[in-house]
């Protein structure tokens, strides 16, 4: 059985090098990695800072007075809390917050997206600047800064990147590959053979998990991302729990249909969908209330807390066991069609 | 080797197909069956080749039912009318596939390039090469597992008259190699010069089983092809 298996994922290895899938799969990860290199690389344009003040908070009426006083450099906004601020701030609003710490009026914190950043440089020096031309005193207003991300851009696009993957392989290249060999009748060839049609099933749903983790990997590489040994074994983990659940549920959709043309419209209507919603939660109440019913959540959410969080496999138990129903279930589907004949 | 058909049927949609068919077929003989388009004939070979699942009856080859598909994958060799094969690898990676999948040793696969003349073609991508030649490795292909029974489904449709004697030619080494053989087709020459025995079908039916000096003299012939 493992013999035919390897055999048919070989063959379906060899039909993506011939069809040029492969390089779609290599494609995407080098195009993200270029693309994330310019934007890190590039220098944002500030020419205003845009800061944001609490409308409850306990601030020095001399700091509020100087900020406004200096209009050409700072353009303030009222924020109800400091909640509704980080989310204006993630949405990117604003450059950062200035919240007062503990309840005297001496001192704030700057809230900033990232602490290595040109904007923080541009806050921390404009306000120091304006504190010392009023008070002269060396004690500065802003005695903390407290980044809302650890890292940079392209370590927090990451795990939507590593998901775009995941679900460009399960609904754009599998169905298609599905519907090819329905369509050319190969997949009948090769059920003239003595193959189970389990095997045919697993030695796809591997070509799929393969596809995924060698992507991820090239991305990895590209990006030069540390992983501990604990973290990389749960990511390794989750990719191939979501590889299963995409891959076979990709055969599905490719079993629902008799062309390759068909199977394409299909797996958009799938990938889209499943991916933006997903990728989007953080950004919006309303997605945030509708993702976690998509399967590509469960994979999306364990991820992003494994890559950014240092999360364990052991604490999305549910999500596992859900990524890994999902593709059972739709194995089965695949395989009741197959039994059947169904459009070929 | 004894083809033992009960009952077997296969109704689609649009009411066309296979109606309740029984018939036995013998070692040896070479079978044509004709009738207009839509008669059956590519859904009685579908249905026997696996293609297709037949909604009732039973289908014996020396005694293994036709639903133990592991077991009579190697008893039947089925080649369609247009070849399925992996267009974009060589024909030697097409034999090659489906030898490890039959796990037979891959000298049967030299065997079968030289056999059927296809070993000056061995390194050649499948859609370089003419339909004669696909229909060749086909044939080779469906030959690989040693099957007492092949079926061709119209093994000459679209062929030229030289790739079409070269196809007859190839049919009748196989049935003088002790072969069973079943093939469809439109064709009078065809099946004058090849056949043992005919079957016509008609609207899902065989309406006529008979040998081939029968046929020709009957009215179902002329009336088929009037």
């Amino acid at each position: 059985m493992i013999r035919n298996i390897a055999i048919l994922t070989w063959n379906d290895l060899a039909i993506a090098c011939q069809n040029k899938t492969l390089y779609l799969i290599l494609f995407i990860p080098l195009f993200v990695f270029v693309v994330l290199q310019l934007v890190e690389g590039s220098e944002p344009d500030i020419q205003k800072i845009n800061i944001g003040l609490l409308e409850q908070g306990n601030y020095r009426p001399e700091m509020i007075q100087s900020l406004k006083s200096a209009e050409q450099v700072f353009a303030i906004s009222w924020l109800p809390n400091e909640a509704a601020g980080q989310r204006w701030l993630r949405e990117r609003h604003g450059d950062g917050i200035l919240v007062p710490k503990g309840t005297t009026a001496e001192d704030c914190t700057l809230i900033v997206l990232e602490k290595a950043s040109l904007q923080t440089v541009a806050i921390v020096e404009s306000v120091t600047g304006l504190q010392r031309a009023l008070e002269g005193r060396s004690r500065d207003w802003i005695v903390e800064i407290l980044p809302l991300q650890e890292s940079g851009l392209q370590r927090q696009m990451l795990p939507t990147w590593i998901l775009m993957l995941v679900l460009v392989v399960g609904f754009i290249v599998l169905p298609a590959q599905v519907a090819e060999e329905k369509e050319k009748k190969l997949l009948l060839g090769l059920l003239q053979t003595p193959i189970r049609e389990v095997e045919w099933l697993l030695a796809k749903v591997s070509f799929g998990i393969i596809s995924i983790v060698i992507a991820a990997l090239f991305l990895h590489l590209l990006t030069s991302f540390d992983f501990s040994l604990g973290g990389g074994l749960s990511y390794l983990a989750f990719l191939i729990a979501g590889g299963f659940c995409f891959s076979a549920f990709g055969i599905f959709v490719g079993f629902l249909c008799r062309t390759q043309a068909s199977a394409r419209t299909l797996g958009v209507l799938f990938y889209l969908p499943l991916l933006l919603p997903s990728a989007l939660a953080d950004y919006s109440k309303t997605l945030d209330g509708v993702a976690p019913f998509l399967p590509s959540y469960q994979f999306y959410r364990p991820i992003k807390s494994i890559l950014l969080e240092g999360g364990d496999v052991a604490d999305y138990p549910l999500e596992l066991f859900a990524l890994l129903g999902v593709g059972l279930i739709t194995s089965l589907l695949s395989y009741q069609l197959m039994k059947r004949r169904w459009l070929m | 080797m004894t083809l033992d058909i009960h009952q077997l049927s296969k109704v689609y949609k649009e009411e066309r197909g296979l109606q309740a068919t029984s018939f036995k077929v013998s070692k040896g003989e070479l079978i044509a069956v004709v009738g207009h388009n839509g008669a059956g004939k590519s859904t009685l070979l579908k249905l026997l080749g696996g293609w297709l699942v037949p909604d009732d009856g039973d289908v014996r080859i020396d005694g293994i039912d036709l639903h133990n598909r592991r077991a009579i994958v190697r008893e039947i060799g089925f080649v369609p009318e247009t070849p399925n094969l992996f267009d974009f690898f060589s024909v030697e990676y097409n034999l090659t596939l489906f030898a490890r999948l039959f796990k037979i040793p891959s000298s049967r696969v030299v065997d079968t390039l030289m056999d059927f003349s296809l070993f000056p073609y061995r390194r050649n991508k499948v859609q370089m090469l003419s339909k004669g030649l696909k229909q060749r490795v086909s044939i080779g292909r469906a030959l690989l597992a040693n099957p007492s029974l092949l079926l061709f489904d119209e093994p000459t449709s679209g062929l030229d008259f030289e790739m079409t004697q070269e196809i007859h030619l190839l049919l009748k080494r196989i049935h003088l190699s002790g072969k069973t053989i079943l093939f469809s087709s439109h064709r009078p020459e065809e099946i004058k010069s090849l056949a043992t025995r005919i079957m016509v079908m008609h609207q899902g039916a065989i309406v006529f089983d008979g040998s081939p000096d029968e046929y020709f003299e009957s009215h179902i012939h002329q009336n088929l092809y009037a």
